[in-house]
């Protein structure tokens, strides 16, 4: 007897049958779904009304008054105003390089999220190249492109600069941070727990305070550097103190049978740390690790009390005008579907990863 | 004398103040298979585990192919690439194949080019009759295979001892006799063993001299035969009959 695919598979049953098993089995349910689809209509149609049907998409010549006495949205402030939200203070005629170079970061990240590049040296080569085009486009000075300070620099491009820079720098202390901190040795791993416990105790406000402003006073001229970078160093730091502990967690979950047998293979400590603890670490904390990276994405947005326009700051900047002051809610919702894209994806790309790695669970 | 594999003499192990291991004293020749037993707790696991300083010895000596274990590093590198060790747990790297597995320490160790290592690693694999499962990942295999696995990754890296730590304690009983028959084969091949395990079969048929260890204290060593047939010791005896008339 042939058996068909169809009854192999568990049946099932037609669609009017399982709503009504879902949503309308006891007068209780019947209630409960009435009244959350009323409730939905109520909050949702209005909604859809300002967003869509009401709003307002375009503003001739980039002028405010077309959307006066309009009820619904005004999302002619973002045709007017995205360059400033995207690209902050950089100068008009020079935004293409903030443009290409905003390009040239997002595509390393997503490049070293390919597996493929997951050796040291590829990594490494990737940002290298990725940072270097970065910061010849945005910085300049060669190749006839005129220089542009970092304090110009501004918007969303500052903001994943930021986020991709203090991640860079901090994954690698961070794992020396959390090695150090388990370390045998009570001098080293005392004085790193120290260490993080201190770094997580001041508010990033503090450290970002004290790299843009307090170092230049202590530190020797040639040590200080441009200000971003300090920043950039500081906001690494206190990523790192978090990310230490994260990855502590993780190696903390490895069966300690794992060290020995790399021990008794007579693999080294930098090998046994490299093929055995770390790729395992990460695996045990990579939900966490997925959540360190979603808030400190977010928390770039503390760089703007040091004076850089980041894009939530390009944000505020873009209604504060007078002209475009009443549409502020349009413009936040607007950065808030920024983020949302970036945390998002961040989140998205870490469940493929969860199921990457089952498949090399037990 | 210039045939031991393994010389430990008047040797201490301390657990903070608790003494674990109590002058010790054993020799072990070239191609020599010792099977070492006792009660839970009696030490014989980590009286092994000081063989490759998975443990640290406080009084005493341990020679090891000629080398001393001692505090310097490139002595105990020298005796842990030499021997190989089986854990009671597998102890394979879940985040690795089964192929992966076996060719890491060859290729980051002896730095053996990555097509021979592989090619190495599939001989063994063979040889613990495995070799079909070469890109699995640990976590798929059942425990006889996996601690087969363990036994083919220990010789890839081609010791001259190995160290076998309760190999089958943590086996069901249906797989139990699977690993035991790779071990015979390597018995049988010549390969100096040392071996702590509850199998008093194995012990007969394999062994040449049998070590009995009690609170930490070598009490009896004897050839199988005389072991299991005319223990001296009383301890000997009581241990004897309460593993033998189960």
């Amino acid at each position: 007897m042939q058996t068909t695919i169809a009854d192999s598979l568990p049946p099932q049953r037609a669609l009017g049958k399982r709503l009504r098993k879902r949503f309308f089995r006891t007068p209780l349910d019947v209630v409960i779904t009435v009244a959350s689809v009323v409730v939905a209509a109520y909050v949702l149609i209005p909604l859809l009304d300002w967003t869509i049907f009401s709003a307002v998409w375009s503003a001739p010549e980039g002028d405010a008054s077309v959307c006066h006495g309009v009820e619904g949205a005004c999302w002619a402030v973002i045709e007017a105003r995205w360059r400033l939200i995207i690209f902050g203070l950089f100068p008009y005629e020079e935004q293409w390089r903030s443009s290409i170079a905003l390009v040239v970061l997002v595509v390393t990240a997503i490049l070293s999220c390919v597996p493929a590049f997951w050796t040291v040296l590829r990594l490494s080569l990737l940002w290298i190249v990725g940072f270097a085009a970065f910061y010849l486009l945005m910085r300049g000075g060669i190749f006839g492109l005129s220089v542009i300070e970092p304090s110009e620099w501004g918007g969303l491009t500052l903001t994943v600069f930021f986020f991709a820079a203090g991640i860079l720098i901090g994954m690698p202390m961070a794992i020396c941070f959390a090695m150090m901190r388990r370390s045998t040795l009570p001098v080293i791993s005392r004085t790193m727990a120290v260490i993080i416990d201190g770094v997580r105790s001041l508010p990033l406000v503090t450290i970002l305070f004290t790299a843009a402003l307090i170092l230049p006073f202590v530190l020797p001229g040639w040590l200080q550097g441009d200000k971003i970078w300090r920043v950039v160093f500081g906001f690494a730091l206190f990523f790192a103190a978090y990310q230490a502990e994260v990855i502590r967690s993780g190696i903390q979950a490895i069966p300690s049978g794992q060290d020995e047998a790399a021990k008794a293979l007579g693999m080294g400590y930098f090998h046994r740390v490299t093929r055995i603890t770390l790729p395992q670490a990460f695996r045990n904390a990579l939900p966490t690790t997925i959540n360190q990276f979603v808030i400190t994405f977010k928390e770039t947005s503390l760089i703007v009390i040091i004076g850089f326009f980041d894009v939530l700051a390009s944000g505020n900047a873009a209604y504060g005008t007078g002209e475009w002051s009443f549409a502020y809610v349009e413009v936040y919702i607007f950065v808030a579907l920024i983020y949302f894209v970036f945390v998002f994806s961040l989140s998205l790309y870490g469940a493929y990863l969860e199921r990457r790695m089952r498949v090399g669970q037990h | 004398m210039a045939d031991a594999a393994i010389r430990i003499s008047s040797m201490d192990k301390y657990f903070g103040n608790f003494h674990v291991l109590k002058n010790i004293g054993l020799q072990v020749d070239k191609g020599e298979r010792i099977v070492i037993c006792g009660p839970s707790g009696s030490g014989k696991s980590t009286l092994i585990r000081c063989i490759n300083r998975l443990e640290e010895h406080q009084r005493g000596t341990i020679n090891v192919l000629g080398t001393q274990l001692d505090d310097d590093l490139s002595h105990i590198d020298r005796i842990r690439r030499e021997v190989g060790m089986v854990f009671q747990h597998f102890n394979l790297f879940p985040h690795l194949t089964v192929l992966e597995n076996l060719t890491l320490a060859p290729m980051l160790v002896r730095k053996t080019p990555r097509a021979e290592a592989e090619e190495k690693a599939m001989a063994y694999l063979e040889r613990v009759r495995i070799p079909e499962k070469a890109g699995d990942y640990p976590g798929e295999l059942s425990g006889g295979q996996q601690q087969r696995v363990a036994i083919a990754r220990a010789l890839c890296m081609e010791p001259e001892v190995m160290l076998f730590d309760e190999p089958t304690s943590a086996l069901d009983p249906e797989m139990i006799n699977e690993v035991l028959e790779v071990m015979r084969e390597l018995a049988e091949g010549g390969m100096t063993m040392l071996c702590a395990t509850h199998e008093m079969g194995f012990a007969r048929q394999v062994a040449d001299r049998v070590v009995f260890m009690s609170d930490g204290e070598i009490v009896e060593q004897a050839p199988p035969a005389e072991f299991f047939d005319a223990p001296k010791h009383d301890r000997t005896r009581a241990f004897l009959e309460k593993i033998l008339d189960r």
